[in-house]
């Protein structure tokens, strides 16, 4: 993470220079593309669609790479628990049963094997998307972005605060602890045992508070001294005119969710054995 | 007609039992350009929030009296309108700057007020470029040193367009040579658009030297005084409001002369009238014997960057803390004082060198660890502050160590005292002036009575009473053996009180030497920045070459005169 | 589809919960926000202030979710669940739910760099209903306001806010994301105990002691 807080990096792509509010609805409409259906093949495909366009955004894979492995471990864990604590949950769906493995009591199918893989790529497809948002939108575009879309100025404006707040809160955080530290307290492993060292998380909690109450009410008076909050609508330094680019993706994408509402009417929910 | 009128105005906070302003009767007129001085709580803020609207529109109270702004009663319309009348900056810079870039914060006025694009563009540039920023537009506000985010406020008030410019303390924090800068700018932002401008400030010598017409004195919520600076130079007004006079008119009192409002004394070129007696005082003047020390932390070497590819903050630096002496460090504003201090106390590790304490290395110890015998004084109070109540506040570091409560009590209030806030000590820490809640944070490390004391500008924000109280009992606690280490913008704190002095300039350390040799080294000054006090001047009219002589001679006699 | 919804209706079913009881309890929350937003409608408005105590909350929540243990199955114990009920209880439901919404969709996509979203909305419910009790006007922690009566309206909400939250997450993790009701609801009850264990031990506690702090700061007098 860089000092300010968000994961932009800057690079000369296409997909930088969309709108912000364009890569926001590409976002949208990409997982609820993703959330209608429970089928490996579409999600194959949006898999190597969306890292295509990783890699036409330019971010590098070194950066991307554990924020991936994350989502993958993730996804592996959890189909892990799946079988479980459900382990005949795909039977359940498809009415067959395979015997895979059979414990006491139970038995995990292979429907509900197949059934977890599945959902793991469905989890891995809804990724790059994200990743391609978080890579490639500056921070400073994100509020007018939201505005763009039609969220109101003011709690598109909250956005933009907590971006800039979150590194001087984090700093702020970290010399609380110091401070703590310096007259005794302990939060480092080994130091004190876990529910001791949590007891002592807690009790930064408190100054945190009181110096963020402390905070808003002169991050507040900022603004109402430069007339924050008082017109109705408000322009932006940072909003770029849309481009014919903007255009086209959303086209592309009114598409694909057309696409998709087709494909679920012809599709069965899940893929192979239902 | 008349900017801003106060009748008989008086305001009391909603949470406070008395009136924080007390009959008020003030007048400011356009174009003039005004010093508001007092000691810290004295009211001084809150009177620039009634001119900003921020009271009554963002904090409640009892309003008596009249306040006219233009000839209008602002008090009855928004602060929306009043904005459109006064630009304000704060005392809080990390606060002010909104914008996620410099260009958006400055932009920040024209969005609000549904400015197109285009003319925001030309205007942002035209202001950026008056404070001489352009090249920054893009950068973010952790990227910039103190200096230049005051820089970036400025800029952001040019936008608005406003006949007055309220200040807030716009020098606490910034190095000699960058207040310096931003007074400049002001006064050129003055003298093209005609502004009146009000500053608040507790560096009083500072804002007088770059001319002021008239003073304004508060104590305890009441204007004590309103005059021209070269009326109230003259006289104790200032003294006995416990703040400091400009060093030169405090060096001319001390040496026995006396000033006649006709001198025009605020105008420094005019001591030439008093060669004479500064010459005579000179000759009869003694010089202080160097006294030997023992060693007792080293650091060798140090290394330090904050991330893997960044630039190297700390480069190769060496230098030793003696055992009961008063260490200075000096520098210009992200030149790695604060840093440096906190790879002693170990919040930060060095990635190269050894710091050694009494023949031990530190390397490898905690924060924790080394806690019982350096004590680390943070540079903003409420990054230290844990505790509601003022006593728990400085109790909590003993009661940890599991210190009997007698003793407690006995050492808190022993602390307390010495700072100046025994009797609010039941008070909540949330009810203090920033000024008050660094003394609290400095009451709570002296309470520990560590070996050695770091302070990163314990007196920033601090009123001269309060200074000289303070500095007054460091003094104290290092003729009694403990070795204190002072970062500091305030070259008259370093050379009155400081031993020694390290001078760090871009993480490197240019000089370590006694401090009167450093301020007599004319290129070294300028190349970290730092500035000579007016006592220099004072130096010059004796000759160019005697100026380390004269600044040790006078204080050596000025600590003379203490002691009587 | 609607065999989907009868296979679901059997696994809730089966674990003791039916999708009719889950429509009843959402009709009830939209109920609960309809009356409050009837009588005050003042604390569903915005001022620069919620404004910025949105961002400022958001950037919060961010910063201390790190603090957090794992208790079960991608299901973890986080301090930064008494932040909803601090800002809520302090500045009302909308920024209360706005704190949870913005705080952990950033938290999600910087930490993570994918956002779950049906607990996005857990959060937010979470903040949503802590900010219930500034419906009684006497109650204001910042000003030092609060009686005995409020401490149990905290709790009261708290316990509706995690019944309310659980449904949604539930909904969103069955319907969207496709997870197996059975295991759902094993993450929903590990959470709903850690959460309302935060709420109450921490949450709701600090909200106290910030009142008696600004109650404390009235009328001070010094003493020699
Ligand atoms: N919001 C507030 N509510 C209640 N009392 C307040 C508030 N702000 C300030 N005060 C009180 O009013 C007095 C004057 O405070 P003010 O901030 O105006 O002092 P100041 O002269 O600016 O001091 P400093 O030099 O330390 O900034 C203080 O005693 C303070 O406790
Ligand atoms: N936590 C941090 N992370 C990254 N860089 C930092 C951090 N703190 C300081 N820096 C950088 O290190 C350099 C030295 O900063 P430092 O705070 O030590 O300066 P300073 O001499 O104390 O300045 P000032 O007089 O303004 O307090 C600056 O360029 C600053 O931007
Ligand atoms: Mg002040
Ligand atoms: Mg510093």
């Amino acid at each position: 993470m860089s000092r300010s807080g968000s994961l932009y990096i800057e690079r000369p792509s296409i997909i930088h220079r969309l709108d912000g509010s364009t890569k926001l609805l590409l976002l949208i409409g990409w997982t609820a593309f993703i959330f209608m259906f429970m089928d490996i093949r579409i999600f194959s495909i949006m898999i190597v669609l969306g890292f295509s366009l990783l890699k036409v955004s330019k971010i590098p894979w070194k950066s991307i790479k554990p924020l991936t492995y994350f989502v993958v471990a993730f996804s592996l864990i959890n189909s892990l628990i799946l079988l479980l604590v459900t382990p005949q949950y795909g039977s359940e769906l498809s009415g067959s049963y395979t015997k895979l493995i059979s414990y006491f009591g139970g038995a995990i199918t292979l429907e509900t094997v197949w059934y977890a893989v599945t959902l793991s790529f469905k989890y891995v497809s809804i990724l790059p998307i994200t990743l391609l948002f978080v890579f490639t939108t500056h921070p400073s575009r994100f509020a007018s972005s939201l505005n763009r879309i039609g969220v109101s100025y003011k709690v598109a404006y909250a956005v933009s605060i907590a971006f800039r707040y979150i590194p001087d809160v984090k700093e702020e955080m970290m010399n609380i602890m110091h401070a703590q530290e310096a007259r005794g307290v302990a939060f480092r492993k080994g130091d004190a045992s876990l529910v001791k060292r949590l007891r002592n998380f807690v009790t930064i909690l408190v100054p945190l508070l009181i110096s963020s109450l402390n905070r808003i009410e002169v991050v507040s008076n900022a603004l109402q001294l430069r007339g924050f909050g008082y017109e109705k609508k408000r322009t932006w330094y940072n909003r770029r005119p849309l481009t014919i680019n903007d255009g086209i993706s959303i086209l592309l994408m009114t598409g694909l969710i057309g696409l998709g509402i087709y494909l679920k009417s012809q599709l069965t929910y899940f893929w192979l054995f239902y | 007609m008349s900017h801003i009128v106060f009748k008989n105005f008086s305001f009391q906070y909603e949470a406070q039992t008395n009136p924080t302003l007390k009959n008020i009767n003030l007048e400011i007129k356009q174009g003039e350009k005004i010093l508001i001085a007092g000691p810290s709580g004295s009211g001084k803020s809150t009177l620039g929030h009634c001119i900003n609207g921020l009271i009554p529109f963002s904090y409640h109270g009892k309003i008596d009296g009249e306040l006219l702004i233009n000839g209008k009663n602002y008090h009855e319309t928004s602060i929306h309108d009043i904005s459109g009348e006064i630009g304000t900056v704060l005392q809080d810079q990390d606060g002010q700057f909104v914008g996620l870039s410099v260009g958006e914060d400055v932009a920040f006025f024209y969005e609000n007020h549904n400015v197109n694009q285009k003319d925001m563009f030309t205007g942002v540039k035209a202001s950026l470029e008056s404070v001489d920023m352009m090249a920054f537009i893009d950068e973010t506000p952790h990227n910039l040193s103190g200096g230049q985010k005051q820089r970036v406020s400025l800029a952001g008030i040019l936008t608005t367009n406003t006949g007055i410019l309220l200040f807030d303390e716009p020098l606490a924090n910034l190095d000699p040579v960058s207040a310096k800068h931003a007074l400049e700018l002001i006064d050129g932002i003055k003298k093209d658009k005609g502004s009146t401008i009000i500053i608040i400030e507790h560096r009083i010598e500072d804002v007088l030297l770059s001319g002021v017409d008239r003073v304004i004195v508060m104590e305890e919520g009441i204007i004590v005084a309103d005059m021209h600076p070269d009326e109230l130079l003259p006289t104790d007004i200032l003294v006995n409001a416990g703040l400091r006079e400009p060093l030169y008119v405090e060096a001319l009192k001390a040496i026995g002369v006396t000033i006649s409002p006709h001198d025009a004394i605020s105008k420094i070129e005019n001591i030439k009238v008093y060669k004479e007696n500064v010459i005579q005082w000179f000759k009869n003047a003694k010089t202080q014997e160097v006294v030997e020390r023992k060693t007792i932390l080293k650091c060798e070497r140090l290394d330090f960057r904050y991330y893997l590819d960044a630039p190297w903050v700390i480069k190769d630096v060496s230098f030793d803390i003696q055992k009961g002496e008063l260490l200075a460090i000096l520098g210009n504003n992200g030149a790695g004082k604060s840093t440096l201090l906190k790879l002693i106390s170990g919040i930060i590790k060095q990635n190269k060198g050894d710091i050694i304490l009494a023949g031990e290395s530190l390397n490898e110890q905690t924060i924790k660890q080394r806690s019982r015998r350096i004590g680390y004084v943070m540079q903003n109070p409420n990054h230290m502050i844990t505790k509601v109540k003022i006593f728990d506040e400085v109790a909590f570091g003993l009661r940890n160590a599991e210190v009997p409560e007698i003793e407690v009590e006995e050492r808190v209030f022993e602390a307390l005292k010495v700072c100046g806030l025994y009797k609010m000590r039941n008070w909540p820490v949330s009810a203090l002036s920033y000024g008050q809640k660094k003394r609290v944070t400095i009451a709570s490390i002296l309470v520990m009575k560590p070996e050695i004391i770091i302070l990163d500008e314990p007196t920033a924000g601090q009123d001269y009473r309060n200074y000289k109280e303070f500095m007054g009992f460091v003094n104290e606690l290092r003729k009694s053996g403990v070795s204190v280490v002072i970062i500091t913008h305030d070259m008259q704190l370093a050379l009155e009180y400081a031993d020694r002095a390290v001078v760090l300039s871009k993480g490197s350390v240019l000089r370590r030497a006694g401090v009167s040799e450093i301020m007599a080294d004319k290129a070294l000054m300028q190349q970290a920045n730092l500035r000579a006090t007016s006592l220099s001047d004072l130096a010059m009219l004796v000759g160019e070459e005697m100026e380390s002589a004269f600044l040790s001679r006078y204080n050596y006699y000025m600590g003379g005169l203490n002691h009587e | 589809m609607s065999d989907i919804i009868q296979n679901l209706k059997d696994s809730f079913g089966s674990y003791g919960f039916s999708s009719w009881q889950a429509l009843v309890s959402l009709l009830f929350v939209v109920v609960v926000i309809v009356i409050i937003a009837k009588y005050r409608k003042d604390i569903f408005e915005l001022s620069t202030r919620s404004i910025v105590a949105v961002g400022i909350g958001a950037a919060l929540y961010a910063a201390i979710s790190f603090i957090a243990i794992p208790i079960g199955p991608n299901t973890s114990f986080r301090i930064a669940i008494a932040l909803l009920t601090i800002f809520g209880a302090l500045f009302g439901p909308v920024v209360g739910f706005l704190v949870g919404f913005i705080g952990h969709a950033l938290n999600d996509a910087m930490a993570w760099g994918s956002v779950w979203w049906s607990w996005v909305f857990l959060s937010a419910i979470l903040g949503l209903f802590a900010g219930f009790v500034k419906v009684d006007k006497k109650f204001n922690p910042l000003k030092g306001l609060l009686e005995k009566k409020h401490i149990v309206q905290m709790y009261l909400f708290a316990f509706m806010s995690i019944f309310a939250a659980s449904l949604v997450a539930y909904a969103g993790d069955v319907f969207l994301y496709g997870e197996p009701a059975g295991k759902v609801w094993l993450q929903i009850i590990i959470a709903s105990f850690s959460n309302f264990g935060v709420i109450a031990v921490v949450g709701i506690p600090a909200v106290i002691v910030l009142a008696n702090m600004n109650k404390s700061k009235q009328n001070l007098v010094e003493e020699e």
